[in-house]
């Protein structure tokens, strides 16, 4: 099976593992004048965090990932926007889009999907989030009890997937209806977005298993993650497993373990060392607050390699990586990590 | 005063010309809204699709001298919000009308959606808020809504929208919303605030545009009438407290001499198939727009010749069997419909959202040699 590598699109800001504070890059403000005021400084306010966005988004195509994922972050840009944003400056990335079933009716949803997958040659995907809790949602408009949002996301993709593929389609469920609704001409026959779910509950894990094409785990503990997948393919064995963990890779482990102590001083996070007896290490929660990843792979490149390769073993044939900064992490991890994975992954599939 | 003219991109595709249906740019086959023909850019396998041709039409209005353009929301086109982002980093100054019903979208999504395609676009983002429409259509969007419920709602949501906009937490306790400290996250904030179009001719919508809108649109009516309706609505969002200006939607067909125009929408009626007549000599109105039915309220019972759509001078209603859409626009020489259109600034419009067929070739044509006659005085 064809290994899939996905970088992450940082949609609410960047930083650096040498340097922990968020910075979003390009955006400037008339008074923020970073330089001394004998220096000229000719950018104006001609430039903001899309500029740089789109950068990340043309390094993971140019270094050879299949896809970004660009995330749904309350605190920065709207996930919908930027990926039609990024559409026409990338060639070959599937364009994982994460955002929560929230978003108003799931018709408006698909049909909008409908659009970007005729302009973009059906490379967009969906990740449909659960979101952050009853608070958050409050404050976004949104009165869901926790309880329901795993069947919220259930009809979400009933009739998406419904109008996307039938005509005519009605639905009446407890969040969405419809009558007599469908696509048709051009905006029928055209593919539903490739769909990846998360979740670990046994709902979440049925409604993937029922509708997903992937099902993303974020698992704490690397030791996890084989219960998990025994659990999830239990449900259903074509599902496939896409794992989401962040990269420090370095050329040697030294150089990766001080970039995280480092960050980790910078930080003051929680985050340490998973005990664990191989390498590379596994820190927990190190660039979180950035990536919102649970899990860092920290080492050399040839460890993280070996690494990856076992996740591989253990069923995973997906991977939403990031690291920061998420233009120069692109570029690292596509010149050092991606090549020999690929030559791992093509090698497999040609034994198979 | 000042008067902005904006174009229209075509999102239902569109035919070669005005005289005949064929050939069809874009995938859309007119009259046959369930199938597929593959025509300029419809999908093939040279990695094109109608977005290529959108941007050509986006980039020429921008070089002609239009502010931007309306992008038109029905059920078998594509859809404006994707368009605009799409199109943002290749465009340098078009400003990206968004038609759209609120409904159909969570409000603190829209905002946050709203604020991200001004800082893609450098600003250029404005909407066009559509309540009306309505009947069994609405349910197709998924909407159950009714009528004046909608306008409600349309308050509600831009309520919202406004409110979270400067970033400070924003509590709303409404019938259709509630929201508990809500608040755009910086620097999301430094946006301006979209322009608002708002269309919808039923009281319920005045009193709902009166509270948001910028510009009034509305689709051309006889001029009697429409100065009447631009009173009305001046008067109306006067006395509620909130000056807005009138904004007209039109069709035209513009050539060097009225003669040459007319010869376009007479090979154009001529082209129609005799269905095409039938089905707009019987058809009933349907939906509950407003706007839809002033329309349709001075159609003549039965047509046979183009002429007896003249309804006056310059004034042709037969634009809807041309394409989807409103039924009147203006038809004459270059100042011919340069003069209609100052007609309109006198009797109260502000801005003008102008569309010709092919959308492409017509933008320079009547950025070239319609908009430097207009003289833009009340």
């Amino acid at each position: 099976m064809a290994i899939e590598f996905i970088w992450q699109l940082p949609s609410s800001g960047d930083a650096r593992f040498g340097d922990a504070r968020f910075t979003k890059r390009g955006e400037r403000d008339n008074e923020n004048h970073v330089y001394s005021s004998h220096v000229t400084d000719p950018r104006g306010t001609r430039f903001n965090y899309f500029d740089y966005l789109h950068q990340v988004a043309r390094a993971a195509d140019l270094t050879g990932f299949n896809g970004i994922q660009i995330q749904h972050d309350l605190a920065g840009d709207e996930s919908w926007i930027i990926v039609g944003y990024v559409l026409r400056g990338t060639r070959h990335l599937k364009l994982l889009t994460e955002f929560e079933a929230s978003r108003g009716s799931a018709v408006y949803a698909a049909k909008n999907a409908v659009s970007y997958q005729r302009f973009s040659g059906n490379r967009f995907a969906w990740q449909i989030s659960s979101g952050d809790g009853e608070q958050v949602r409050k404050q976004q408009g949104d009165a869901l009890a926790e309880i329901d949002t795993y069947q919220r996301i259930d009809e979400f993709i009933r009739v998406a997937k419904g109008v996307i593929t039938q005509a005519p389609f009605s639905f009446k469920g407890d969040f969405f209806e419809v009558l007599e609704g469908g696509f048709k001409g051009p905006l029928a026959g055209n593919p539903v977005p490739t769909i990846y779910l998360s979740g670990e509950s046994d709902q979440a894990i049925a409604i993937s298993a029922e509708h997903a094409d992937y099902h993303i785990i974020n698992p704490l503990k690397a030791d996890d993650i084989q219960p998990l997948i025994q659990r999830i393919n239990a449900k259903n064995p074509e599902l496939a497993i896409s794992l989401r963990i962040d990269l420090l890779a370095r050329e040697t482990e030294e150089e990766a373990v001080a970039d995280a102590e480092r960050f980790l001083a910078q930080t003051a996070s929680a985050a340490h060392i998973d005990t664990g007896n191989h390498l590379p290490l596994v820190y927990q929660r190190l660039a979180t607050q950035h990536t919102h990843a649970n899990l860092t792979l920290v080492g050399s490149y040839a460890d993280i390699i070996l690494q990856i390769k076992d996740y591989i073993n253990a069923g995973v044939s997906s991977f939403i990586f990031a690291g920061i900064p998420h233009l120069e992490e692109a570029y690292r991890i596509g010149e050092h990590v991606l090549p020999q994975l690929r030559a791992l992954s093509n090698s497999a599939s040609n034994a198979a | 005063m000042s008067v902005d003219f904006f174009w229209r991109l075509p999102t239902h595709g569109e035919p070669s010309s005005h005289r005949n249906p064929a050939p069809f740019r874009g995938d859309w086959p007119p009259g046959a809204d369930n199938s597929q023909r593959i025509g300029l850019s419809g999908g093939g396998e040279d990695g094109f699709s109608y977005i290529d041709y959108v941007a050509e039409i986006a980039k020429a209005a921008e070089i002609s001298g239009f502010h931007g353009g309306l992008i038109p929301s029905f059920p078998m086109t594509d859809e404006p919000w994707a368009i605009s982002s799409i199109l943002a980093r290749e465009t340098k100054t078009f400003r990206f009308m968004i038609a759209f019903q609120p409904g159909f979208l969570n409000p603190v999504t829209a905002a946050r959606m709203t604020a991200s395609l001004q800082r893609a676009t450098n600003g250029r983002a404005l909407f066009n808020i559509i309540t009306g429409g309505g009947g069994p259509s609405q349910l197709w969007w998924g909407d159950v809504a009714g009528h004046d419920d909608r306008y409600t709602r349309t308050t509600e949501f831009l309520d919202i929208l406004r409110g979270v906009w400067k970033g400070e937490a924003f509590s709303y306790n409404g019938k259709f919303y509630q929201v508990e400290n809500a608040a755009l996250p910086y620097p999301l904030t430094k946006e301006e605030f979209p322009e608002i179009y708002f269309s919808g001719s039923s009281d319920a919508a005045l009193v709902s545009a009166s509270k948001h809108a910028d510009y009034y649109l509305t689709w051309l009516e006889p001029f009697a009438q429409l100065r009447e309706k631009f009173e009305r609505v001046k008067h109306k969002t006067d006395a509620l407290g909130r000056k807005i200006k009138c904004a007209v939607r039109v069709d035209i067909v513009a050539r060097p001499t009225e003669e040459e125009a007319w010869r376009e929408v007479k090979r154009g009626f001529e082209n129609l198939s005799p269905e095409v007549i039938q089905r707009f000599n019987s058809r009933a109105g349907s939906g509950d727009s407003v706007g839809a039915s002033r329309q349709g309220g001075f159609r003549p019972s039965s047509v046979n010749s183009y002429k007896d759509l003249i309804v006056e001078p310059n004034i042709w209603s037969g634009f809807n069997l041309l394409r989807g859409g409103q039924g009147n626009g203006i038809v004459g020489s270059y100042e011919q419909v340069a003069e209609r259109l100052d007609d309109l600034v006198k009797l109260g419009a502000d801005a003008f959202i102008l569309a010709s067929t092919p959308h492409l070739e017509e933008a320079y044509r009547v950025g070239e040699e319609v908009l430097p006659l207009v003289k833009g005085l009340r």
